[in-house]
């Protein structure tokens, strides 16, 4: 709402929070009877009929377990930590729109004047686009909007921004515990999101300069009018939602809380509800990722057939579609985190900085050249799908070359798939 | 969003403050959130607290902890950090051109004004644009070569 209403907001703000604590509450659930299921047993379902009232007793549980606060610990910074990583994660939803919001009217262009008319004809020209602006102004302040800051210019920026402080969660909690396991659990979680950060930022420039405009809502607006973004972007969505499974820490990229190598990384020493504030905030980041990939790629509550219906039952329909949207991707997380193993660290390294990062920036330049000269939007799709297939067969190529060399010891340990440094760099063992 | 200005772009609303006030707001209740929780937690239930020494030792997997735990990490650690900020920095010099580089803006007159038509202002951006890129580029293939990115 434009006109800043108090308790408007407030409402919304407290709608917001104890959905998203409820729908994490039921995303636990969710993971454990989908993990049971991939695995072939049933699951939590002792606890109420099916199981559904067990997060009930698991947030209770954790609630009234003993609180260990070490003698070994900073103190401060070990009770902080969590308090960061939790308002970080749900600041971090500030302005993504979770149902049908209006964009904010764009700007109202002013008839040019020509060289032999009055100064008086320029002056009723700008009175003329002033209405205009009055009138689209009064038009979107009627409608409603579920976001808490709707109409933000900076929208994706501050996400972006929020989203990449809760590496101060990690690593004060890893540093404070003055424990080896979280100290290394910590520093591998912070290398690993702001390696990630990168190919984050720089798939999403494409979007953005399609649209000119880092509003989500705006974004949406687009999208319902040019078709979605995946259709034109495939391989930005690729590099997207690879960076955004490795910034929620999720499994084919959660090392910083290896089981088998590092017991529970940066929370080892944490306990009771300090340990449930750092699980909440991984699921909350898990929720808002989701929202962002169905935003930004698959049109938010656009649906092709589906968007022209008006009033309440409109309105209804487009939240059901970005939930169900919103929703499928939460469920990708959950099947793949139980299907692709974990990486090594080398390797999730080599992915961001090697692979990510190049197919990131050329495919930033197909689109800012396909601009330039004005060519059809379908031009980048194929480029996309150019781009991702040169890389897959640079890849093959030169795989096939470092596994032919796999005799030499030191070309094992040189865990370069490429092969390319080993050969170039002096300083290489090779 | 109160009062309206005019830009190249035409009429629009003017920045306004007020905008943010949610976040605000939404802060506060956040950081309270947050805090009560830890305090709830911490101070309000009737809950064991039983302190052994074995319970207050770093957990090493049951062994007695040996040495402390503030270890020299390694140094590849810290050249990620560094190339962050390199790309990081760049990449917040994208986001401005990105915004309003291909909007249409019906092709205000400030775009051509400079070689009377012939060249714009937005080819001498996309060509500023292609360099900043390209002097990316070279200093991604320094670092390449330079085996930065080699995790061994």
């Amino acid at each position: 709402m434009v006109s800043f209403s108090l308790l408007y907001t407030l409402l919304i703000i407290v709608v917001v929070i104890g959905t998203i604590m409820g729908s994490v509450a039921y995303l636990v659930l969710l993971e454990r009877k989908v993990s049971a299921y991939v695995q072939d047993r049933l699951g939590p379902n002792r606890v109420g009929p099916f199981g559904l009232l067990q997060p009930m007793a698991d947030g209770l549980k954790l609630f009234l377990k003993e609180e260990i606060i070490p003698k070994h610990v900073d103190k401060l910074f070990f009770v902080l930590a969590p308090g960061v990583a939790i308002a970080t994660a749900l600041m971090a939803f500030s302005i993504v729109p979770f149902g049908p919001t209006p964009a904010t009217p764009a700007p109202v262009p002013v008839v040019a004047l020509n060289a032999d008319e009055s100064a008086l004809f320029q002056w009723m020209n700008d009175q003329k686009a002033l209405k205009e602006f009055n009138y689209q102004k009064e038009t979107y302040q009627q409608q409603y909007t579920f976001a808490i800051a709707p109409g933000l210019d900076i929208g994706l920026l501050f996400t972006f921004a929020i989203g990449s402080l809760a590496v101060y969660g990690v690593i004060l909690g890893g540093w404070s515990a003055n424990n080896k396991y979280s100290l290394l659990g910590s520093i591998r979680s912070s290398a690993q999101i702001i390696s990630y950060e990168i190919p984050l930022g720089m798939s999403i420039l494409g979007l953005v300069l399609f649209v000119g405009s880092l509003n989500l809502e705006k974004m949406i607006a687009w999208q319902s009018s040019n078709g979605w973004f995946i259709l034109y972007q495939p391989l930005a969505f690729l590099l997207f939602m690879i960076s955004v499974f490795a910034e929620t820490n999720r499994l084919p990229f959660d090392l910083p809380e290896a089981e088998q190598e590092l017991v529970g990384g940066y929370h080892t020493e944490y306990s009771s509800m300090k340990l449930g504030l750092f699980l909440t905030g991984e699921y909350i980041h898990m929720v808002t990722t989701s929202f962002l990939m169905a935003i930004l790629f698959f049109g938010g509550w656009h649906f092709p057939g589906l968007n022209d219906i008006e009033g309440l039952t409109g309105t209804i329909i487009k939240f059901l579609i970005l939930a169900a949207k919103t929703g499928a991707f939460i469920m990708l997380y959950m099947v793949v985190r139980w299907t692709i193993p974990r990486f090594r660290f080398d390797q999730l390294m080599s992915l961001a900085w090697k692979k990510m990062i190049p197919l990131a920036l050329l495919n930033l330049l197909c689109v800012m050249i396909a601009l330039e000269y004005h060519s059809p939007k379908w031009v980048l799709t194929l480029t996309s799908i150019m781009i991702l297939a040169g890389g897959v067969l640079i890849q093959i190529r030169f795989e096939s070359n470092s596994l032919s060399r796999s005799s030499s010891p030191s070309s094992r340990i040189n865990m370069d798939p490429t092969g390319e440094t080993g050969k170039l760099s002096p300083s290489s063992p090779s | 969003m109160d009062t309206a200005i005019q830009t190249t772009a035409g009429v629009e609303a003017a920045f306004s403050l007020s905008d943010y006030f949610p976040i605000l707001i939404y802060l506060v209740i956040v950081l309270l959130f947050a805090i009560g929780t830890l305090f709830l937690s911490h101070f309000l239930f009737v809950k064991p607290r039983k302190e052994t020494a074995v319970k207050m030792m770093p957990y090493e997997s049951g062994m007695d902890p040996i040495g402390s735990a503030r270890l020299q990490f390694d140094i590849r650690f810290n050249l990620i950090a560094i190339l962050f900020l390199v790309f990081d920095v760049e990449l917040l010099f994208l986001y401005p051109w990105a915004v309003v580089a291909y909007t249409d803006l019906g092709d205000p007159l400030w775009r051509n004004e400079l070689t009377g038509g012939m060249i714009t202002i937005s080819h001498i951006i996309f060509l500023e644009i292609l360099v900043f890129l390209g002097t990316l580029g070279i200093a991604y293939f320094y670092a390449w070569r330079k085996g930065v990115f080699q995790w061994r």
